[in-house]
């Protein structure tokens, strides 16, 4: 019997002859502006679809290469701005979306600075923009942004709405954009609790688009939501073999945790925790966040987690990364500042279980007015499943 | 050619998918010259040959609409004002968008590359069968009537100047690696022209580069501001002026897939005497990612009942699963006039479009007339005079509307009374009735040659261009018509370079005189 090739496969092998295609003629001078563009947008679609952070690195390299001999092609910027916020080096995304040739003036270049906004925290500046592109047209990409952003701030219907009209508008031709929406819906249920939701999402995600290890990441997590561990461990393990990723080993090891295998928890725990701390040391910003939510809730090392809370914070100051500093100045018991900090990630307007959660906790300890009970009730009502095994995504 | 550069939407930003199947190329429509058994009409949908010529997408569903009416009378004289004609594109919406939906032609293909074929809404009947593609089928209708259909690749029958096309209307990705986030670099504010002007470096041909613009040759976009400062046309050394145009075939050698049937007329009306107008247009819609997934083997009933009634059976969730992305009705309605943005994707239904339509029209107006006019020649556009090519946009219609309104109501004169074989009283087409609604109007008592109809041999780019000549002119005693812009001996004593009508003015493959009339497909 021939074994029949994953949508992820066959997508990997274009790519992949794509690449073959080009070798050696895309880096040359006289610059072919049409291959140089291809190539780099490869690399892109090649490290983005492994999971790969390390690779974007080629995709910007040929991106330097061809803005050198080019000019500030608006095109080559995006691309850039596009792997710098993977990386979350959301200052160069700033500077890509300037340099960029009319960038700021295309419905992609508005989209990706409306992100950035989002991500620095000026939600109603975020939110305008993408009213407003959707007011021009109404594609999926946009849609789903500003579903992702009502779902955030609580309006769970409208979110809803959007994301049903996102669909909608994909076609047979789209069937990975259509498989990342239903895994973005899955994590709202997830989020709430509602494990069959989410479960029903990440089925319809895998059908449309076989064999992504994305699918199966959050299958895991879903499986070992729902305490199905043997499940959970053996996805976790496979997405762990196919994307070696500190943040995947970390979540491994915190399941083996659920699990009572202290032995394998802090085997693979440690080899996160180094991995995180090389990267830092390579001057790389993007698993701050990880090393802030590792020290804080693995480890339970408040001054560690404040330390790279803080840094996390100085890249982008938006409701959940005040959250995690406020989490990380009560682990460490710094509840002045833990209370200051996780009022304003409050008064964003987001509606999330584990950010209420934070604050019931952090109120409790550091103000007895009845409020963090409050948040506690409120986190619960939202996700009566808070405490099951879950990551930070 | 009503696009051959595919909808915007199907153009991903580094061109993940390069071509569409959704992409349609042209709607060709006449009456068959076999009429054994009763009038036929011939239509012909043809797309873009992906995967390839013959093979067909499997996620596509195309459509063809069949509207049959009486011919009436042409646009009186009460309409040739800008009330008037907003009022006639009122009535006629609701023939269009009204109680009386047209018929339709519902093709699918399967895994097997077998087509299942739906015909719906006719008259005597709706029914469907499964016929093999890149072969003659005759299909056997309910109600005793026999359609032939191929379903499968030929040779592209649009023989056309694009580079030509692209360079009068100064659109830069023809020629430049234009990135897609520059939204503003599609038609460049320079003046779209016929001849070119003097100083357009960034249009204007280069004798040292004669390549450039064709196939897939391209410039880096330059660094300075994309304009034209001049004020006049160019001209060489010799006073001649330089065509936009050189005469050449882009689609020499390309292939297409194409559906092709030939109907009798009888089975499209019940009123074959009355109803001597086929109204036609085509769509090109997608499967919805969501459906895709859902996707079940096709339904037994098709598979144990090859030719099937299918009246009961709910054809509108059929597809409410599919996405419309292109439609085809009239040769440049969308190209030319509609700017090709997605949203104007409407077909027949592009009423709303008409007070654009006449803005847009004044926008080309400004750009071709004065081109005639410095050749020496009449042009129905008021454009005071001007000795060059103004570029110049429209934010009122009232403002646009004197300008074109010659345009729109004058009629457009046919070189001979070949087209009207049997001499009939049938009245002259004018551009305001040929292109709202966007459909191929077919007169069966004509041979069906554009405007009333589209025959595949008709040089539907050159004709198009002859809505700018002033048609109550006359040249050598005879009155201007759709053809003159087509007559080399116009360029030959025309003070230009290249001596060379516009397009070409034949096919690069013969096309056969019997069904399916297209050629064989280039191997």
């Amino acid at each position: 019997m021939i074994d029949k090739q994953t949508d992820f496969e066959s997508e990997l092998e274009r790519i992949r002859e794509g690449l073959v295609e080009l070798n050696g003629n895309a880096v040359t001078i006289p610059v072919d502006t049409a291959k140089v563009s291809r190539l780099a947008y490869l690399q892109y679609q090649r490290a983005s679809l492994l999971g790969n952070l390390d690779a974007l690195g080629d995709a910007d390299a040929t991106l330097d290469f061809a803005i050198e001999n080019l000019g500030p092609s608006g095109d080559l910027y995006f691309l850039k701005a596009n792997i710098h916020f993977k990386l979350h080096r959301l200052d160069e995304v700033e500077q890509d979306l300037q340099l960029g040739r009319d960038l700021l003036k295309s419905t992609s270049g508005r989209a990706l600075k409306a992100d950035l906004d989002f991500q620095q925290g000026r939600y109603q500046a975020a939110r305008a923009e993408y009213e407003k592109l959707i007011e021009e047209e109404r594609t999926w990409d946009t849609l789903a942004r500003l579903a992702y952003f009502h779902f955030k701030m609580g309006a769970v219907e409208k979110g809803d709405r959007l994301y049903d009209e996102a669909v909608d508008t994909l076609t047979a031709k789209e069937m990975r954009h259509y498989s990342w929406i239903e895994l973005q819906r899955g994590v709202l249920d997830l989020t709430r609790g509602d494990y069959e939701k989410a479960r029903s999402h990440y089925e319809r995600a895998d059908r449309a688009y076989s064999g992504h290890w994305l699918t199966q990441e959050h299958m895991a997590e879903l499986a070992g939501a729902e305490e199905k561990f043997d499940e959970a461990e053996r996805r976790y393990r496979d997405v762990v073999e196919r994307v070696p990723r500190p943040d995947f080993q970390q979540a491994l090891g915190e399941l083996y945790l659920s699990m009572g295998k202290t032995t394998e928890a802090k085997r693979y725990l440690e080899e996160a925790r180094d991995a995180f701390l090389r990267s830092a040391d390579r001057g790389e910003v993007h698993y701050y966040h990880h090393l802030a939510d590792f020290y804080a809730d693995v480890e339970e090392n408040g001054p560690a987690a404040v330390e790279w809370a803080r840094k996390d914070l100085a890249l982008r100051r938006n409701f959940s990364t005040l959250a995690a500093l406020a989490w990380a100045l009560y682990r460490a018991q710094q509840f002045s500042e833990a209370l200051q900090l996780i009022t304003e990630a409050l008064s964003s307007g987001a509606e999330d279980a584990r950010l209420f959660h934070t604050a019931g906790m952090i109120y409790t300890a550091a103000s007895p007015n009845g409020k963090g009970a409050r948040y506690l009730e409120k986190a619960a009502e939202l996700n009566p499943n808070l405490k099951n095994f879950h990551v930070h995504r | 050619m009503a696009d051959h550069n595919d909808p915007n939407a199907v153009n991903s930003i580094f061109s993940d998918i390069d071509v569409s199947a959704a992409d349609l190329y042209d709607l060709f429509g006449f009456a068959s010259s076999d009429t054994d058994g009763g009038q036929k009409v011939v239509i012909a949908l043809t797309f873009a040959s992906v995967p390839a010529a013959g093979v067909f997408d499997t996620d596509m569903l195309y459509r063809i609409l069949v509207s049959p009416d009486p011919r009436v009378v042409s646009m009186t004289e009460d309409k040739h004002s800008l009330k008037g004609l907003l009022r006639y594109f009122d009535e006629i919406k609701e023939k269009f968008l009204g109680p009386s939906k047209a018929s339709e032609i519902r093709v699918t293909i399967d895994q097997n590359q077998r087509a299942t074929v739906k015909f719906i809404d006719f008259p005597g009947t709706s029914f469907s069968t499964v016929i093999d593609t890149n072969k003659v089928t005759t299909i056997d209708t309910p109600d005793g009537h026999a359609i032939k259909a191929y379903i499968g690749g030929r040779d592209d029958a649009f023989f056309n100047d694009l580079t030509g096309f692209f360079r009068s209307i100064n659109y830069a990705p023809q020629f430049y690696h234009v990135p897609h986030t520059m939204v503003g670099a599609r038609e460049l504010e320079i003046p779209k022209t016929l001849l070119e002007l003097e100083g357009n470096y960034l249009f204007n041909f280069d004798p040292n580069d004669p390549e450039w613009g064709y196939k897939g040759n391209k410039r880096e976009l330059p660094p300075g501001p994309l304009t034209w400062s001049g004020d006049k046309f160019y001209k060489d050394a010799n006073g001649n002026f330089r065509f936009v145009y050189s005469g050449r075939d882009c689609q020499a050698g390309i292939n297409i897939n194409a559906i092709i049937l030939e109907i009798p007329l009888a089975f499209i009306t019940s009123s074959p005497d009355d109803n001597r107008i086929v109204n036609t247009w085509g769509e090109s819609w997608v499967l919805k990612a969501a459906e895709k997934i859902e996707t079940i083997p096709d339904h037994p009933f098709w598979l144990e009942h090859p030719i099937a009634l299918i009246g009961q059976l709910n054809l509108d969730a059929e597809l409410k699963k599919y996405k419309l992305v292109d439609t085809d009705g009239q040769p440049f309605a969308d190209a030319a006039l509609s700017e090709r943005e997605d949203n104007r994707q409407l077909g027949a239904n592009n009423f709303w479009l008409a007070p654009h339509f006449i803005k847009r029209l004044a926008h080309l107006g400004w750009g071709f007339g004065p081109s005639i006019s410095a050749l020496g020649l009449q042009t129905s556009f008021d454009h005071d005079n001007s000795p060059v090519s103004v570029h110049k946009t429209y934010s009122l219609v009232s403002t646009a509307f004197p300008r074109v309104k010659k345009t729109l109501f004058q009629q457009l004169n046919m070189p001979d009374d070949s087209w009207n074989p049997k001499g009939l009283n049938i009245p002259l087409r004018r551009p305001a009735e040929i292109f709202v609604p966007n459909v191929c109007a077919i007169d069966m008592d004509t041979t069906g040659t554009w405007p009333f109809g589209r025959r595949p041999e008709d040089q539907v780019a050159t004709r198009f261009l002859s809505m700018f000549l002033d048609m109550e002119a006359e040249l050598n005693g005879k009155k201007y018509h759709v053809e003159l812009l087509n007559d080399p001996a116009l360029w030959n004593s025309a003070p230009i370079e290249p001596k060379t009508v516009p397009n070409p003015m034949k096919n690069d493959k013969e096309f056969l005189s019997d069904f399916p009339y297209l050629a064989e497909p280039w191997s």
